[in-house]
């Protein structure tokens, strides 16, 4: 997969994408929703970007929770797209983005059958792009065990089960260790999947992925404070692929409190500065946040180089903040709640 | 019949564009919609938007364009409906005007009723079809489990209470037949695999499913679409396995349907199914009829309500554009307008005051303003395709000198100087008149094939290029790559030195022109003599001819172009230009190919036969001119005395034109900026003498000036490049536009040639056929020498003469006049919306 033959199999592709990117919210449209009073306000400025008329088959008044379907429906409606459209190794690639996704839908039934809901009323909350089809029947298994050997072996995160297999019965603990064991092991093959394609993929790619893995290390250190996962547990749910590891995790696996974990991320000079720049006042923005920006920085820089697949991820990712944005601005002009509006994470 | 007043009315209307005025438009609130709206039937006027900074949802009509968008939704929606069960929307044609803003509330409820009226009945519909598919899986299920109890029970010879599933071994185990719990149900045709899969892990393989396919598609309720389902039936022992297995139905969406476990039962149950099925039938189809009864009566009207929807909204959308006066009392307005159709606005204003009823009327007020206006070129039917080929290269500067009037004849010309055939003149010409003459009954047709459609849009050019290539086509003497003889050829072997004998033992005579007997001595009186159609030679004296013939056509064009750059300069009154830009631009070209030309026609004329031996080579010639050099030649004592000076003189000339044209209007540009700043500095100078007013004098002045210093010096540099770049472009594209007109000459060949082959490779293997095996092969071959021609000849090579002709027109032409830097005048036309969203539709 080298820049000379790049086009000839995903040329067509990255054309698209790179015309779907320029169709991102910029800040001046975010600006101008700011201004709506009503969501048909937002309504109206959102036909004048690229979504155009996606909503104007829906009748007033308007829901956030609408909005938010038809937006992600149409990152759906363009994944697919280039899905079908791929060939391997792009297909494998654009696979493996989902897969992230499944994750998640896995985590959300079984906490939602533990909860007492029934499937029909879980199924429209899971995100479609992470949808399978043995997904619904996720509710006969009560046992990890039986989870693993009834649903989900035939998916292609079976492999990543394997480390969480037990005969435990599943509770909200576990639930969230399932979760980061999942995701440990998924980021992992991921990468590995990505150093085998080599160039700027590998490069690009390897970068971003450990930004996402030590994210995940420092937050699972961050929530872990106060509850009963043991320190060792925790170590064996940090992905083994970021910058911090190996000697970042041996210090995050003695962390105690925020202090701790601040003072390792001292050591790494692109994470000091998203702590030094957060904070939890009113007017600073959240630690989350700031990882949300430093996100939204590595994934504009997809762009910058071409013949790579990085830029089908940064698309997506791009696109889920953008998601989060509109979302966030249209919930406060529901609620009237003006001074939190700028809230939102600038893209372009 | 708009149209046709502006053609007559206007003389010259496409030579340069409409003189436009910016207007101010004050219109008494009550009177703004009637009269937007009737400028709006008019389409005359382009508004400028006077709030660009204001957000589309803070403008003062914003809620009824919502209103309108709420009404299109629901129109949008009864349409749906209306598609899918296939009722024709009657398009009557009717325009009806924008109604009036009360109007609104009255389609307002209409729509609302009807939109509750279709949802009730969807409702209702969906509701009995969702009863109706599961009283039909119901009865699927009854008959399938039937044949599977029916085959348990043959196989076995058990009652169907004690089915066993693990045979005759689990009967001994256990001592007494186990009793099997089952569920039947109904599950979607392609979950079936990984449902069986699931099943069998889950259950660890202690449950029998079978299933069989449900063979008539079934609908769904809510999307309508027929899906494939399957009955399935599972057994099981035990409650705990039951309730896995019915989540894992749960899970794959799988419907579950009671289904009674002896056989008597079950009889007795599918006949209750049945009748209820029928009954339901009734219900359904009464349903039906009554939808379709109201969307027949929906249909009939909604493309009216469509047209009347989209103009009330494009009215308000107008109006969101406008100011709003101090008083609030009018609106203001700023647009561009034809200054020729003034008048009709103004009575379209009056109309829309009087239909409103405002006593105060509407006022149109001409400004000054140093904006550029629009370019507005009025085009009728037959003018329009060629404005289009010239507003896709760009959209000609206000006023100035448009080149679609001259693209009207030199197009075809040069397309046919390639596509010189006159049988494929013919047949374009006759497929052109065909679109023409059936262009109403095709029109309404409004067909959606783009291809199709371009073709319909370029009937005029097409009919124009077919008759100009027929015309070319009889002048190169070449129909279907043969000649005719009309006037009876010049040229006679058998009455010289040859005998007939001669004349068929030999393949190849040569036939000299100095002969009288061979050559008549005067040339073919119309076109090419058809005996060069068969002579060895004939590529060699055709190329040479049509070589000279571009040259002489497309200096001719080159040098027509730079006279319109005249008439611009004039126009804009721009004397500099004139001197420094379009006289040394004329001299460089006369000079050099204006001389070529002279060359051309002297050799024509001047030697004949009898000295064809001395005739001067003209490229040669050309590049001995440029080199000074003139060598010793055997001919030499044949060159008029003062060639030779004459062309140097006509070097000088040339070599003086580049710095004319380079350094002259830069320099000149340069004197008067350092003139009027000299002439300020002293008006300052005085000003302070006056001391009373000095200071206000001196601030004002200072301010002018630093203004307009930055902007003169800044001018200046811009100017020195642009004069480069242009001195360099006119000089070094003279030449290069010059030798690209000679695609001309290699057009042309090539298609003669392409057809040529055709018929000989093809067609003329037939023909060689004797006796009746020659009438049969005619009539074979026929069909792919007819097909080859079309496809290849008249499509592929029209197209390729086509585009080399636009490059010619948009390249070597325009470069030498045209700047093509305006904007297209947009009016605000109800029938351009309507008609652009009927294409979106």
């Amino acid at each position: 997969m080298n820049s000379l033959n790049f086009n000839i199999d995903f040329g067509y592709l990255e054309g698209l994408v790179r015309g779907f990117k320029s169709g991102i919210v910029k800040q001046a449209d975010y600006l101008n929703l700011m201004q709506c009073e009503t969501l048909d306000d937002l309504k109206l400025h959102l036909q004048s970007t690229d979504y155009g008329n996606f909503l104007s088959n829906e009748p007033s008044p308007l829901q956030v929770s609408i909005i938010d379907d038809k937006i992600r429906e149409k990152l759906v409606i363009e994944f697919e797209h280039m899905r079908t459209q791929s060939v391997v190794p792009l297909s494998t690639f654009l696979d493996y983005i989902t897969y992230g996704y499944m994750i998640d839908n896995i985590v959300l039934l079984i906490t939602g059958t533990l909860h007492q809901h029934t499937i029909s009323e879980l199924i429209p909350k899971c995100h479609p792009l992470g949808s399978f089809e043995q997904m619904e029947a996720l509710s006969i298994a009560s046992t990890l065990l039986e989870l693993y050997n009834a649903v989900l072996v035939d998916t292609p995160l079976a492999p990543y089960f394997i480390d969480c297999i037990s005969e435990q019965d599943i509770d909200e603990l576990n639930i969230e260790i399932i979760r980061n064991t999942l995701y440990r092991a998924y980021l992992e093959d991921f990468y590995k999947f990505c150093q085998t394609l080599g160039s700027t993929t590998a490069d690009y790619m390897s970068e971003v992925l450990a930004f996402e893995a030590d994210r995940r290390a420092i937050t699972i250190t961050i929530n872990s404070f106060g509850t009963e996962l043991t320190k060792d547990d925790r170590a064996t749910l940090f992905p083994r692929c970021g910058k911090l590891f190996p000697e970042g995790h041996s210090a995050l696996v003695r962390a105690d409190d925020y202090e701790h974990v601040r003072a390792v991320a001292e050591f790494y000079s692109e994470y000091r500065i998203l702590f030094e720049e957060s904070g939890n006042n009113p007017t600073e923005k959240t630690l989350e946040d700031k990882f949300f920006e430093h996100e939204v920085m590595l994934m504009k820089k997809a762009f910058l180089e071409q013949f790579h697949f990085g830029i089908f991820y940064a698309y997506v990712k791009l696109k889920e903040q953008e998601n989060r944005n509109i979302v966030w601005i249209a919930e406060c002009v529901a609620q009237r709640h003006q001074t939190r509006i700028d809230g939102y994470i600038p893209i372009f | 019949m708009m149209k046709i007043t502006i053609i007559t009315g206007g003389m010259g209307s496409l030579y340069r564009s409409e003189e436009m005025a910016s207007c101010q438009l004050f219109l008494q609130a009550e009177a703004a919609y009637a009269c937007v709206s009737e400028l709006g039937e008019l389409g005359l006027v382009q508004f400028r938007d006077l709030n660009p900074d204001v957000n589309a949802f803070q403008r003062k009509f914003v809620n009824e364009v919502r209103r309108c968008e709420e009404m299109e939704r629901k129109l949008r929606f009864l349409e749906k409906e209306i598609r899918k069960d296939e009722i024709p929307m009657l398009d009557t044609g009717d325009n009806p005007d924008a109604p009036a803003p009360r109007e609104m509330i009255d389609l307002e409820a209409t729509f609302e009723k009807l939109e509750n009226e279709m949802k009730e009945v969807n409702a209702n519909a969906e509701a009995l079809k969702r009863n109706y598919l599961d009283l039909t899986e119901l009865k699927h299920i009854l008959r399938k489990t039937q044949t599977f109890f029916d085959e348990a029970m043959s196989d076995q010879g058990m009652t169907e209470e004690s089915i066993v599933l693990l045979g005759e071994e689990a009967v001994k185990t256990s001592g007494q037949p186990l009793r099997l719990g089952f569920v039947a149900g109904v599950i979607l045709r392609e979950r079936i695999p990984p449902f069986e899969r699931m099943l069998w892990r889950a259950c660890r393989g202690n449950v029998f499913l079978r299933q069989t396919e449900i063979l008539t598609p079934l609908e769904d309720p809510v999307t309508g679409d027929r899906v494939h389902k399957s009955v399935f039936i599972i057994f099981f022992q035990g409650d705990q396995l039951k309730s896995r297995v019915k989540k894992i139905c749960e899970g794959f969406r799988a419907t579950l349907y009671p289904c009674p476990e002896t056989q008597a039962e079950r009889r007795e149950m599918s006949l209750g199914v049945t009748t209820r099925i029928e009954d339901l039938n009734t219900i359904l189809s009464q349903t039906q009829d009554h939808r379709h009864r109201v969307l027949v009566a929906a249909a009939k009207d909604i493309k009216v309500w469509f047209i009347k929807v989209r103009k009330i909204k494009a009215v308000y959308h107008t109006l969101n554009m406008l100011n709003l006066d101090v008083t609030q009392k009018c609106l203001i307005s700023e647009c561009w307008c034809p200054i020729r159709d003034l008048e009709k606005i103004q009575m379209a204003l009056r109309r829309g005051t009087e239909r409103s009823g405002g006593s105060v009327p509407s006022i149109l007020n001409r400004m000054e303003t140093k904006e550029q206006p629009p370019t507005y070129n009025c085009t009728n039917k037959f003018t329009k395709v060629f404005q289009d080929i010239v507003d896709s290269y760009g959209v000609a500067g206000y006023r100035e000198v448009n080149p679609a009037p001259f693209t009207i004849v030199s197009f075809p010309f040069l397309f046919s100087l390639m596509f010189g055939d006159a049988g494929h003149g013919t047949l374009m010409l006759l497929a052109a008149i065909a679109m023409v003459v059936f262009e109403k009954r095709i029109l309404r047709q409004k067909s959606d094939n783009e291809i199709w459609n371009m073709f319909f849009d370029g009937r005029y050019i097409i009919l124009l290029m077919g008759a100009f290539s027929l015309y070319a086509g009889l002048m190169y003497n070449d129909i279907f790559s043969k000649s005719i003889n009309i006037f009876g050829s010049v040229w006679h072997p058998t009455s010289g030195e040859f005998s007939a004998e001669i004349i068929k033992t030999h393949k190849d005579l040569t036939l000299d022109p100095t002969n009288d007997t061979d050559y008549r001595g005067v040339p073919y009186p119309f076109g090419m003599d058809p005996a060069w159609q068969l002579s060895l030679n004939k590529i060699k004296w055709l190329n040479s001819f049509k070589m000279k013939i571009s040259i002489i056509f497309g200096v001719g064009q080159m040098f027509f172009g730079v006279v319109l750059s005249l008439q611009n300069h004039r126009f804009f009154k721009d004397s500099i230009s004139i001197f420094c830009e379009f006289l040394p631009q004329v001299i460089f070209l006369t000079c050099i190919f204006g001389y070529l030309i002279v060359l051309i026609l002297h050799k024509w004329i001047a030697i004949d036969a009898t000295d064809a031996g001395c005739a001067p080579s003209l490229l040669i010639g050309l590049i001995n001119m440029f080199l000074l050099n003139y060598p010793e030649e055997p001919c030499s004592s044949r060159v008029p005395p003062g060639q030779k000076g004459l062309q140097s003189f006509l070097l000088i000339l040339i070599i003086l034109c580049v710095p004319w044209l380079l350094v002259l209007k830069p320099y000149i540009l340069k004197r008067r900026y350092q003139a009027t700043q000299q002439k300020s500095s002293s008006r300052l100078g005085t000003s302070t003498e006056d001391g009373k007013s000095a200071e206000d004098a001196i601030d004002g002045a200072i301010q002018d000036d630093s203004h307009g210093q930055y902007e003169e010096e800044l001018n200046l540099l811009e100017i020195v490049v642009h004069q480069c770049i242009h001195t360099i472009e006119y000089c070094l594209g003279c030449i290069s536009h010059t030798a690209s007109y000679l695609r001309l000459w290699a057009l042309s060949l090539a298609h003669a040639e392409l057809s040529e082959v055709l018929w000989n490779m093809v067609f003329r293997v037939a023909l060689k056929v004797d006796g009746y095996l020659g009438v049969i092969s005619i009539y074979i071959l026929f069909t792919p020498w007819a097909c080859l021609t079309i496809a290849i000849l008249l499509l592929m090579e029209a197209l390729s003469a086509f585009l080399h002709t636009l490059r010619l027109h948009w390249i070597e032409f325009q470069s030498k006049f045209y700047k093509g830097d305006g904007y297209l005048f947009d009016p605000f036309s109800f029938d351009k919306i309507i008609e652009s969203r009927a294409d979106e539709v």
